[in-house]
């Protein structure tokens, strides 16, 4: 026997969302979801989880879509797996920050298993998809007893690893809305190694007319217990022309916005000194002088 | 602890048998099935020693895959590559190329390279670095594994086109 052993659960398997949601609700607290398993089958193996239940996501195919809609955006389904992002020509074209942190995400094999809902409800803030949609803006859809409800991007991480998704909620959906001919969008994020979690990573969304930033979201991950916005970084960078005395105050002002630790991947200090610098780059790779 | 019967395609051959539902892919092939050349690692989808195909050509962690969820699909161990007891091109071409030390990694490295190929017959050594990534190899360096993918696509170049009666090597 292998020395790693996982700790018993039962497997719950739906063949239907309602299913699914009707298993939540009876067995609240006690379920943990499965899709590609990729974090949670580790968490499992840690004991970070216990759950009596797992429940696969295997019998619901209706989960599996990855669709852009013109005029509205992008819908992914909750099986959809990182590897299918990159496989979208139009993920590449219109939504680029996240057509990037799906190509540097992990590894081919963790690619071809992990799903971009996974990501999100992991509450990492290391997570690079989660950070490119952060910065994309957008909405989860939940499903529960009484219904669908949807959160906004910005209120779906609570805390590090606690989202705003319900016990008895499954989490069917993410929604990112359609950018227009002027949104450019970026990620970069620094690691050791390739296929390393970031020691720090982040997106930007801009709304450009010429040179001039009209509104900006700024994601930066790894530098707090969850990942987050730059909100006085952005105000600093709407209405402006981009030049390069902007960028080394938008750097100087990332760094006071943030609130990184020292842990294994990296110091406190080295990630305040590099949030600049990755800021400044990933706005000139979004507007394309970089 | 809750047991279920379990159906697995593995070389193009079902496997029936009783296990608790907590079993990982890998373990099932290992402990279940004594298919015993697919490698335990880290346990933890970081090092690439248990990487199986799924359905012929996507490179997966059996570590990190429940058996139950690989009911229906089709994979593939290093032991599904040889045919009738030749070495498929990717092993000749691993041999040839010495991309081997003490081995542990092996048909891990086997397996992807048969994925990147899949996927991509003819990659740069960009992308033959870039897809052997999530597969470690401790002993050495990676040149030799990098010339070993190159060979083995130059190889099933080849044998394709033996296959289809064309101009041999």
């Amino acid at each position: 026997m292998s020395s790693r052993v996982l700790p018993q659960f039962d497997l719950l398997t739906p063949q239907s969302i309602p299913e699914a949601v009707a298993m939540l609700s009876q067995h609240q607290g006690q379920v943990s979801v499965l899709a590609g398993g990729t974090d949670m089958l580790l968490w499992n193996y840690i004991r970070k989880v216990k759950p009596t239940y797992l429940l696969r996501l295997s019998g619901l195919d209706e989960l599996d879509y990855l669709n852009y809609i013109p005029g509205e955006g992008l819908i992914i389904g909750a099986k959809v797996k990182i590897v299918q992002l990159l496989e979208h020509p139009d993920v590449a074209e219109k939504f680029p920050a996240l057509y990037q942190a799906a190509s540097t995400f992990a590894t081919p094999q963790i690619r071809n298993m992990a799903t971009v809902m996974g990501n999100v409800l992991r509450g990492s803030p290391a997570g690079d998809c989660s950070c490119a949609i952060l910065a994309l803006g957008g909405q989860v859809v939940l499903q529960g007893p009484q219904g669908e409800r949807l959160v906004g991007i910005d209120d779906f991480w609570v805390a590090y690893g606690v989202t705003e998704r319900k016990n008895d909620e499954l989490a069917v959906e993410l929604r990112i809305p359609e950018p227009t001919s002027t949104t450019r969008s970026a990620f970069i994020r620094m690691t050791r190694v390739h296929e390393d979690l970031a020691k720090i990573n982040v997106a930007v969304c801009l709304e450009m007319k010429q040179n001039t930033c009209q509104r900006a979201r700024i994601a930066m991950g790894c530098v707090g217990p969850i990942l987050v916005r730059l909100k006085q970084t952005e105000k600093l960078l709407e209405g402006q022309q981009i030049t390069g005395e902007l960028l080394e105050q938008l750097a100087a002002s990332a760094q006071e916005e943030i609130a990184p630790i020292d842990d294994q991947r990296s110091t406190e200090e080295y990630r305040r000194q590099v949030a600049g610098v990755i800021l400044r780059r990933v706005i000139e790779k979004a507007v394309g002088t970089h | 602890m809750k047991t279920k019967i379990m159906t697995l395609c593995v070389n193009g051959r079902d496997h029936r048998f009783e296990a608790p539902v907590n079993r990982t892919l890998l373990q099932a092939l290992r402990d279940d099935l004594k298919l015993t050349e697919t490698k335990y690692g880290c346990g933890t989808g970081e090092c690439g020693g248990c990487t199986v195909l799924m359905d012929g050509k996507e490179s997966i962690c059996s570590c990190l895959t429940l058996a139950v969820e690989a009911e229906g699909r089709h994979i593939t161990t290093v032991g599904g590559m040889t045919r009738d007891g030749e070495l498929h091109p990717i092993q000749i071409a691993f041999i040839e190329e010495g991309a081997i030390q003490c081995g542990y990694c092996t048909p891990g490295m086997i397996m992807k390279t048969a994925s990147i190929l899949a996927n991509n017959p003819h990659p740069s050594e960009d992308e033959i670095r870039e897809g052997l990534e999530g597969n470690i190899c401790r002993c050495t360096g990676y040149e030799k594994i990098v010339l070993a993918v190159q060979r083995a696509s130059q190889m099933l170049d080849n044998s394709q086109i033996q296959k289809s009666g064309g101009m041999g090597q």
